[in-house]
């Protein structure tokens, strides 16, 4: 099955920092002071700039860290997935990280490309089989709501997008609220403008071309998360990055609240109510509950 | 002779950086700025200034005030004395924060286009321009006008800058959303929050390294502005949703005190003298004047919707 490698790069704009560094340790070499044999003085310091720019070239060479796409192409999870490396390459260019997208709709191919981590938009048979081919890989799971899929606690497998059970409980509480409410839950809309939801709406639909949905949410955030983490713990091994995914993140999803992953590996968080394609409320519902209380929503955690 | 004392106080007078003894509150929703006279805490002027309003500083000599207005992607300029819009010029997409360096350049956060900008207010060239994070935000610099943070909110990076040159000395990972950052008065450490990390870091300016965190446990702290105080002992962070300023101890970074104040309490600025903090609190459409020495708050003055920035001139 052919692969598709993507960098997603934004091209540095002129005054990009690294090449004024070296053209400023270049330029202030070819006049080293108390030369008393001028062709001597030349040959050292022609030696010595090429030694600089060796060592500015090798040490400016990022590492490269490569994630898997498997699922439709140019689905909204795989939109999703491009936004979040690009947004990851900004960050990775300040860190000498590079970032790239493997795509393909094949399990094997995905493992195969021994990536860091693996974002899926597969059906549940096919995410389970991937999980278990990926085994100590990070699977990010942008697509499938199914509550079983979190019910069966596989620590290798994270859920971006929300589960059945946490739409219905936000449901639940909407309609306690407004008894009368024919609004449906999503985990993200296009029209989404609190917090900083809509620089992202914005920001997507620009380099995407199309309005962001759910799914798409869902995969930029598995790749942002990933991102992140690495950033923050500066550890690539596919194996500390499950840990850390469990333990150690600081990400809010522009949706204004810390996020964190449950025990089932269900990514905590807000949901919205939309009705008419105007969005009417947000769950967890204040005044129902505590507007902080993720758990609230969905199944809370795994059975001992 | 009279003349001549007359021509000499006159021109002592006219030579020296003018302050009005004002403070003026930009109003995100409402699209104008309240003007406040300190002596009797109350709003003499309100005027109109562009669309949404937010970022708010002063010039090095005191004679103009800028106000972004992003819903019109330009800076406005006010003058602080008559309290007429001058001028205003264009300022890249949404600016939102910016500072004011001592030479008088401005540098402005560009949201949308991960970059800060620099601009010459008295032309409204553009300088430079530095590519920063995603989500740039808060902008701070230095006394000594050497070094500039600029925040990446989703990116969660301190940009630490060099001025003039323009480079980036040091990329800091921080607690997600990074929001606004001061330095300390001899500007060797800087101090930064983090809304939804819900932090405050400490920095060392040389060498980038984090020296200090503190977690502000209160759930619903979302810590935006942040200061130091005159006698560079205390920190003053403004809470947010948790609708109190928290009092920081600047060496432990410890809470010493936690002010309550109006709702969604954002924008922060300090008297010259250190004694009085103003607050927007931005649900509440209100400022707070605190005492910082009792910490706690001594009047609130309603201003216009949505207060966001405010600047002190004195």
């Amino acid at each position: 099955m052919p692969q598709v490698i993507e960098n997603y790069h934004k091209t540095p704009v002129v005054g990009d920092k690294r090449s004024n560094a070296i053209d400023s340790r270049l330029g202030r070499k070819t006049n080293p002071p108390g030369c008393s044999n001028f062709i001597s003085a030349c040959v050292r310091t022609t030696l010595f700039a090429l030694l600089m720019l060796h060592l500015t070239e090798a040490t400016s060479t990022p590492s490269t860290v490569r994630i898997s796409f498997i699922g439709p192409p140019n689905s909204d999870p795989h939109l999703g997935a491009r936004q979040g490396i690009l947004e990851a390459n900004v960050q990775g260019k300040f860190l000498g990280i590079r970032y790239e997208l493997v795509t393909t709709q094949d399990s094997t191919d995905a493992v195969g490309a021994r990536p860091t981590a693996i974002v899926g938009a597969l059906s549940p048979l096919r995410l389970l089989k991937l999980s278990d081919d990926a085994s100590g890989i990070p699977v990010f799971n942008a697509l499938a709501p199914n509550d079983e899929l979190r019910e069966e606690c596989r620590t290798n497998l994270f859920h971006t997008i929300p589960s059945h059970t946490m739409k219905i409980d936000a449901l639940q509480q909407w309609r306690r609220k407004h008894p009368q409410s024919t609004a449906e839950v999503t985990a993200w809309h296009h029209s989404f403008k609190k917090y900083a939801a809509s620089q992202l709406n914005r920001r997507y639909e620009k380099a995407q071309g199309k309005p962001m949905t759910s799914e798409a949410w869902a995969g930029w955030a598995a790749v942002k998360l990933v991102a992140d983490t690495i950033a923050r713990t500066q550890d690539v091994s596919p194996s500390d990055l499950i840990d850390k995914l469990q333990t150690n993140i600081s990400f809010d999803g522009q949706k204004g609240i810390e996020l964190s992953f449950r025990g089932t590996g269900q990514l905590r968080q807000p949901l919205l109510l939309v009705e008419s394609g105007n969005i009417v409320g947000e769950a967890p519902v204040r005044g129902i509950v505590e507007s902080t209380n993720l758990d609230s929503l969905g199944l809370s955690d795994c059975p001992k | 002779m009279r003349v001549v004392i007359f021509l000499i106080t006159w021109s002592m007078i006219s030579a020296a950086p003018c302050s009005t003894g004002r403070v003026f509150v930009t109003n995100e929703r409402s699209d104008n700025v309240s003007v406040i006279d300190t002596a009797t805490n109350t709003v003499i002027k309100t005027v109109p200034i562009g669309k949404r309003p937010r970022g708010i500083g002063l010039s090095p000599d005191g004679k103009e005030i800028y106000i972004a207005a992003s819903g019109d992607n330009a800076i406005v300029v006010l003058d602080p004395e008559s309290l007429t819009v001058v001028r205003s010029f264009k300022s890249g997409n949404d600016p939102e924060t910016f500072a004011v360096h001592r030479n008088g350049n401005i540098y402005i956060s560009n949201e949308e286009d991960a970059k800060a900008s620099v601009f010459n207010p008295e032309t409204g060239a553009l300088i430079a321009e530095i590519e920063v994070g995603i989500e740039p935000e808060g902008v701070a610099i230095s006394p000594d006008g050497t070094r500039v943070i600029v925040t990446s909110e989703s990116t969660n990076m301190l940009h630490l800058i060099s001025i003039p040159e323009h480079t980036i000395l040091h990329n800091i990972l921080v607690g997600a959303r990074p929001r606004a950052a001061t330095f300390s008065a001899d500007g060797k450490t800087a101090y930064a929050t983090s809304e939804i990390g819900g932090e405050v870091k400490k920095i060392n300016v040389e060498t980038g390294r984090i020296i200090r965190t503190k977690s502000i446990s209160d759930d619903e702290a979302k810590p935006k502005d942040i200061l130091i105080s005159r006698d560079g002992k205390r920190l003053f962070v403004a809470g947010g949703r948790a609708s109190r300023i928290f009092v920081l101890d600047a060496h432990s970074l410890e809470i010493v005190a936690s002010i309550p104040v109006g709702k969604r309490v954002w924008g922060l600025a300090l008297s010259r003298d250190g004694k009085h903090l103003y607050s927007t609190d931005g649900a509440d459409h209100q400022v707070s004047v605190i005492n910082t020495e009792l910490n706690s708050v001594i009047a609130t003055i309603p201003v216009g919707k949505s207060p966001w920035g405010v600047l002190i001139d004195d």
